[in-house]
């Protein structure tokens, strides 16, 4: 399906170990989707950490860290209530709204960008900042083009987050439904999906869901990582 | 025309969320005898207390019509819990880009008593809106919780689920079953083309706020003042049991005012 397609072009080999490769991650989606700069920020309520890596350059990070902005931005407090993405523009312009841009401003940081929020199963939540020095109507186009693999992106990032956590990786062993590990099966054993449909009596886009939902629970970006991690956990048996 | 609510602007349409939950009391627990919870007249649960997203459809009049409800599969949503059934014990999808559909409810009988908008109309609006509303957002699929009724009027509109998780489970007077929507141009055009319905399904904040504002003017002459508030500030200061029982009769006498003297709450 056409929506992998960028997703397919991240390099997870080329990722090095450095704060466990998660702002390598950051600096590949800002290169890939064309955005000024990429930020995560997320609330792990079962360790109790909170976790905030970007692309942003030294001095803004030291600076916003200095000031605890990330108490009081408005791009994560507010942004990552909602379940849709937030576009900066639809923020109030609250105090602290002016107090993070007016300094941003300085470190020519854009005020044009958007929040994806995620909201995992055990009350964890994180959200994914994207930037942009576009027009008004470029950054539009960009966002439409771009909003629903950075969706997937936002939750495999958060999820990798937390997995990284070894207790809350266990409380998020893989559910995959018997329909889920079955499609699985049948990919591992070279079926198209259009071909698994028609085993199954089912459409092949039900069959595409359940597949994305596998890979989700799987944490992989691409089907086939998927398929690797189901094998290695004898969820599916290599053909 | 649809008001899309959210985290970020709940707070000024508290007026228009709390007939969205008294219209859901009518439809999920008196029509559909759902076990849901009932206060004061609305129906929430703990999922609205996570900042779903709402669609609420408005008539002319600025009276909510109808609503539904979305949630992320990826956070706690009702077929990982209270819906769990439907899905036979088995784990429910979880995908970034699929949503979850609840409380999809129109106020048939509002709409039937009276010209203007069909019931009809009422019901592909919002489903336009919802499948327009999660597009925009990077939502490519949409998970439905519905009756068979909803069922049949998804297939009579050219909008038929493309599939369907789980089984058909009883709930109370209806059963309930799990259906899947694609979120694409194709399926939006289809159902337009049915229902004739060609402009903008959204109204955006400012136009609402701005429709308010110029209400005054062409609406009938509505009360000064808060009549819901000072009925029950004259219950809450009542001295005595005579003083109270008035209080209570006039606020019985007034009932009527406070359902058509409505205003966004800024």
């Amino acid at each position: 399906m056409k929506q992998a397609d960028l997703i397919d072009h991240f390099d997870l080999n080329a990722i090095s170990g450095r704060d466990g490769g998660f702002t390598d991650i950051l600096f590949q989606m800002r290169e890939k989707f064309g955005f000024d700069h990429v930020a995560y920020a997320g609330v792990n309520p079962i360790k109790g950490t909170t976790h905030g890596h970007m692309t942003y350059d030294d001095a803004w990070a030291d600076h916003y860290v200095k000031k605890e902005y990330y108490r009081i931005d408005p791009t994560l407090t507010e942004a990552r209530r909602s379940i849709a993405p937030v576009d900066w523009g639809r923020l109030e312009h609250t105090r602290n709204f002016k107090t993070v841009f007016r300094d941003a401003h300085d470190f020519n940081i854009s005020n044009t960008g958007l929040t994806i929020p995620v909201h995992g199963p055990y009350g964890d939540i994180g959200g994914l900042s994207l930037t942009s020095n576009l027009p008004a109507a470029d950054f539009h186009k960009l966002r439409q083009e771009t909003i629903s693999d950075l969706q997937s992106m936002a939750v495999y990032f958060h999820d990798l987050i937390i997995r990284s956590d070894p207790l809350s990786r266990i409380l998020n062993q893989p559910n995959l439904s018997a329909r889920e590990t079955e499609i699985l099966q049948w990919i591992a054993a070279g079926k198209s999906q259009q071909d698994i449909g028609d085993i199954l009596s089912i459409s092949h886009r039900t069959v595409e869901v359940h597949l994305r939902s596998a890979r989700t629970k799987l944490a992989a970006l691409t089907t086939p990582q998927a398929i690797g991690r189901a094998i290695s956990l004898g969820l599916v048996y290599p053909e | 025309m649809i008001l899309v609510i959210d985290a970020s602007n709940k707070h000024k349409f508290t007026s228009y969320m709390n007939d969205m939950f008294r219209l859901r009391a009518r439809v999920f627990g008196e029509r559909m005898g759902w076990d849901v919870t009932i206060q004061d007249g609305m129906e929430r649960d703990k999922f609205d207390d996570l900042n779903p997203a709402y669609a609420v459809g408005l008539d002319d009049q600025g009276q909510v019509v109808s609503c539904v409800r979305a949630l992320q599969t990826t956070g706690p949503h009702m077929l990982a819990d209270v819906f769990s059934t439907i899905l036979n014990g088995e784990p429910p999808l979880r995908s970034p880009t699929l949503w979850e559909s609840t409380r999809f409810c129109v106020d048939t009988k509002r709409l039937r008593g009276k010209d203007g908008m069909t019931v009809s109309f009422a019901t592909c609006e919002l489903m336009i809106a919802s499948l327009e509303a999660a597009k925009n957002a990077g939502i490519t699929d949409i998970v439905t919780v519905i009756d068979p009724l909803m069922d049949r009027i998804l297939k009579r509109s050219d909008n038929a689920p493309y599939g369907y998780v789980g089984k058909q489970t009883d709930m109370g007077k209806v059963p309930a079953l799990a259906a899947l929507l694609d979120c694409t141009d194709e399926r939006i055009n289809r159902l337009r083309n049915f229902a004739g319905i060609h402009h903008d399904v959204f109204i955006s904040e400012d136009e609402i706020t701005a429709a308010a504002h110029f209400q005054p003017a062409n609406a009938p002459e509505k009360p000064r003042i808060d009549l819901h508030s000072y009925c029950n500030e004259q219950i809450a200061s009542a001295e005595n049991e005579t003083e109270k029982a008035a209080a209570l009769a006039l606020q019985q006498a007034l009932a009527h005012r406070f359902q058509s003297a409505r205003a966004i709450d800024a």
